[in-house]
C-alpha cells in the first residue's frame, strides 16, 4: 500500500516561503504528476515528501501514518534523480545492491532480486559496468533499477528524462509508464513538459507558485481548466486568450468582433477572457476575421498563425486547405468549446464550458 | 596542417625544462653519488663524477651507531622518531581535516565561508615567528622535549591546509549522491564513508601526502624543541652532520638519501592520485 495525503504544506528558506499550504491526496498505485513553470516548487514539494528538506507546516502522511519526522531512509520512498545520481565508484550491480546490502538482507536474495530488476530494465549485460561507461538512457535506466530493487511504497522522480534528447525521452515516457502498470507502486513524477504530463499520469497537479492551481485527470485539464493559467499551460498549441466583453448576449472583442454566445452566468457588460484551443477553431463563411502570418504544413495537420485586430492567434486543421500569407480568412469555434474566464481573477466562469 | 612549427615550440620548452630540471636536481644527485665514494676519492683531484668503487660504507657506520667526534648518532633511532611523529601527525591531520572539511562543505553553520577561508589565511603566517611562543607553550604543557609535543604541533599547524584541501574537494562531491544514499536507507555516517569518501580518495591522500611530508621535514620547531638525543628527527641529525663532516661528505649524502628516501616513494606511489578523475560519469555527461 502507498497512499500519500499532504495536508497543508509549507516550506520557507528563511524568511522566503516556496509553498504556500499544499493540500494533496493519492491513491495507492495512482501515476501522480507534478507540472508547472521553473520555480514554482515542484522539487521543493517532492523532496520534502522523501524527507530531503523539512516543511516548516503540515502533514505528510503515508498511509494514514504522518511521516513528518521520519528520517528519508525511514520513510520507504525512492527517489530517481534528474541527474541520476548514480554512485560512480560503483558497477551498476552494486549500484542497484547498494539499498539492500544497507538493509543487510541475504546475498543471494539482493543476487536475485538485482537480477530481477536488471531483467526487467535490460540491463543484465551491462551489471559490470561502471556509470561513466553507460549512456544517458542507461543511466536513466540504472537509476530506476535502484528504486525498484527495494520495492518501496511510493517512487519520486524529479524531472528524470530532461537530460535525454528528445526521441530517447519518448521512449523512456513509455517505459516509465510500462513500469508502473506492471509495478502499480504509487509515483510522483515532477516536469515541466507538460506533453509528459499528458501523456503518464492518472492525475496532474498543476502548480503555480508555490500553490496548487488544479488537480485532475490530464482530459478533465485539458476539457475544464480552471484558470487561465491552466488553460495556457495543458494542450499544445496553447489556447488562445482575447479580452472581451457580454454583449447582448454575445462575447464581443475590443473591436468589436464577436466571438461566440456568452455562456449562461456571464452578465451583461462583465469584462472576461474567451479562450479556445487553437484546435477547435474551423473554418466558415462567416466568423472572426483574421489574416494569415504564417502557414506551417506538418503532414498531418497544418497550423497557422493569425493576426485579428485584438491579437494573434492559432489554428490547427487536418484539413488540407489553400490559403497563404496575407489572405484573410473567418474562423468559427466549435460548438461548447468556448471557455470563458474572468477578466480580474482569470479563474474560469463555471457554467460548463464543456458544453456537457 | 604545418606540424614543424609547434614540434619546434615543443622542442624548445623540453629543452628549457631540462635545463631547469638539471639546474635544480644536479646537487641533489651529486650528493646522492657522493654517499657511494670513499673519503680518498672525495678528496682526490681531479674530482670524480661516478664513483670509481662503490661502496656502502658511508650507509653502514651510519646505521652501527657510534661516537663521533664526541656526538651518539644514532640513525635507526632518528628515523623511527620521524616516522613516528610524521605518520602520527598524518593521522591525526587527515581524520580530523576529513570530519571538519565534510562539516565545511555540507553543513550550514554562521561564519563558514568566512572561516573556511581564515583557515587559508593561517597558512600565510610565518612560522618562524611563533617559535619562541610555542617554545614557551610547549613548556608549560611539559611537552617541550618530546616527540608527542611535536605530533601535536604538527598536527595544529598542518590541520587547516588539509581541512581546506578536504572540504574544497567534498564540496564538488554532487550532493544529490549524499541525498541519493540517505534515500536508499544510509545514516549520514554511512553515505559519508560509504559514498563520499571513496570519492573523495584522491584529496585525502593528496592531503595527507603533503602533510607527511612537510612533518618529515621540519626543523625549525623541532630543533628548538628536542633536546635529548633520544628524541631528535632525521632532519635534525643531518643539519649535525653538515656541521661534523666537512671532509668526511660520503656520510653527509648517505644521510641525505635517506632522508629524502621516504619522500621519492610518498611522491612516487602517490602521484597518480593527483589526476585521478574518479568523478567522471557521476552527473549527466
Ligand atoms: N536551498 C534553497 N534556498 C533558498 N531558496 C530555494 C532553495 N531551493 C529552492 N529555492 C527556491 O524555491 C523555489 C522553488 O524551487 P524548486 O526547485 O522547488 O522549483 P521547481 O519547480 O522544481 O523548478 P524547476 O522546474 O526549475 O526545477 C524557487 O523560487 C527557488 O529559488
Ligand atoms: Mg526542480
Amino acid at each position: 500500500m502507498g497512499s500519500v495525503a499532504l495536508r497543508n504544506i509549507r516550506k520557507s528558506y528563511g524568511a522566503v516561503e516556496v509553498l504556500h499550504g499544499i493540500d494533496l491526496d493519492i491513491a495507492d498505485g495512482e501515476f501522480t504528476v507534478l507540472v508547472g513553470p521553473s520555480g514554482c516548487g515542484k522539487s521543493t514539494l517532492l523532496r520534502s515528501i522523501a524527507g530531503l528538506e523539512t516543511i516548516s507546516n503540515g502533514e505528510i502522511a503515508l498511509d494514514g501514518a504522518v511521516i513528518n519526522k521520519l528520517q528519508p531512509k525511514e520513510r520507504n520512498i525512492a527517489m530517481v534523480f534528474q541527474n541520476y545520481a548514480l554512485y560512480p565508484h560503483m558497477n551498476v550491480a552494486k549500484n542497484m545492491a547498494f539499498s539492500l546490502r544497507l538493509a543487510k538482507q541475504p546475498k543471494d536474495e539482493i543476487d536475485r532480486k538485482v537480477r530481477d530488476a536488471a531483467e526487467i530494465l535490460d540491463l543484465a549485460p551491462l551489471l559490470d559496468r561502471y556509470p561513466r561507461q553507460l549512456s544517458g538512457g542507461q543511466r536513466q535506466r540504472v537509476a530506476m533499477g535502484r528504486a525498484i530493487v527495494r520495492d518501496p511504497e511510493v517512487f519520486l522522480f524529479d524531472e528524470p528524462l530532461s537530460n535525454l534528447d528528445a526521441k530517447l525521452r519518448v521512449q523512456m515516457r513509455a517505459e516509465i509508464k510500462e513500469l508502473h502498470q506492471r509495478l502499480k507502486t504509487t509515483t510522483i513524477y515532477v516536469t515541466h513538459d507538460q506533453i509528459e504530463a499528458m501523456t503518464m499520469a492518472d492525475k496532474i497537479v498543476v502548480m503555480r507558485g508555490g500553490h496548487v492551481e488544479q488537480i485532475g485527470s490530464p482530459l478533465e485539464l485539458y476539457d475544464r481548466p480552471a484558470s487561465v493559467f491552466v488553460a495556457g499551460f495543458i494542450g499544445s498549441p496553447a489556447m488562445n486568450f482575447l479580452p472581451a466583453a457580454a454583449t447582448g448576449g454575445t462575447l464581443v472583442t475590443k473591436s468589436s468582433v464577436s466571438v461566440g454566445k456568452a455562456p449562461a452566468g456571464v452578465d451583461e457588460g462583465r469584462s472576461v477572457i474567451a479562450g479556445f484551443r487553437p484546435e477547435d477553431l474551423r473554418l466558415a463563411d462567416s466568423g472572426m476575421p483574421a489574416k494569415v502570418v504564417v502557414v506551417e504544413p506538418t503532414g498531418a495537420e497544418t497550423q497557422l498563425m493569425l493576426r485579428m485586430a485584438d491579437g494573434d492567434i492559432v489554428f490547427t486543421t487536418r484539413d488540407r486547405i489553400s490559403v497563404g500569407p496575407g489572405d484573410t480568412v473567418h474562423l468559427q469555434i466549435e460548438p461548447g468549446k468556448l471557455h470563458c474566464f474572468d477578466a480580474e481573477t482569470e479563474a474560469a466562469i463555471r457554467q460548463d464550458a464543456a458544453g456537457q | 596542417m604545418n606540424e614543424t612549427p609547434r614540434t619546434l615550440y615543443w622542442l624548445a620548452l623540453s629543452l628549457v625544462g631540462l635545463v631547469i630540471a638539471i639546474y635544480i636536481l644536479f646537487p641533489i644527485f651529486w650528493l646522492f653519488l657522493a654517499s657511494f665514494k670513499t673519503q680518498a676519492e672525495l678528496a682526490a683531484l681531479p674530482i670524480s663524477f661516478w664513483p670509481e668503487a662503490p661502496t656502502l660504507d658511508a650507509y653502514k657506520a651510519l646505521f652501527s651507531p657510534t661516537h663521533q667526534k664526541g656526538q651518539l648518532l644514532d640513525w635507526p633511532r632518528l628515523i623511527g622518531n620521524s616516522f613516528f611523529i610524521a605518520i602520527s601527525s598524518t593521522i591525526l591531520v587527515v581524520f580530523f581535516g576529513t570530519l571538519a572539511g565534510y562539516a565545511f562543505a555540507r553543513l550550514h553553520f554562521p561564519g563558514r565561508d568566512l572561516i573556511l577561508g581564515g583557515l587559508l589565511i593561517s597558512r600565510m603566517f610565518q612560522g618562524a615567528a611563533l617559535l619562541l611562543p610555542t617554545y614557551r607553550l610547549m613548556s608549560m604543557i611539559g611537552l617541550q622535549d618530546s616527540p608527542i609535543g611535536l605530533v601535536l604541533l604538527y598536527s595544529a599547524f598542518g590541520l587547516p591546509f588539509a581541512t581546506w584541501i578536504i572540504a574544497s574537494s567534498l564540496r564538488e562531491i554532487p550532493r544529490e549522491l549524499e541525498e541519493s544514499a540517505m534515500m536508499d536507507g544510509a545514516s549520514r555516517l554511512q553515505s559519508m564513508a560509504l559514498v563520499v569518501l571513496p570519492l573523495a580518495t584522491p584529496a585525502l591522500i593528496t592531503a595527507a601526502m603533503w602533510h607527511f611530508v612537510g612533518a618529515w621535514s621540519e626543523f625549525a620547531f623541532a630543533s628548538i624543541l628536542l633536546e635529548s638525543n633520544e628524541n631528535k628527527t632525521v632532519t635534525i641529525g643531518l643539519a649535525s652532520f653538515v656541521e661534523l663532516f666537512t671532509l668526511e661528505f660520503q656520510f653527509v649524502g648517505a644521510a641525505a638519501t635517506i632522508v629524502a628516501l621516504p619522500i621519492m616513494l610518498v611522491f612516487f606511489f602517490g602521484q597518480r592520485y593527483f589526476t585521478r578523475g574518479l568523478l567522471a560519469g557521476a552527473v549527466k555527461g
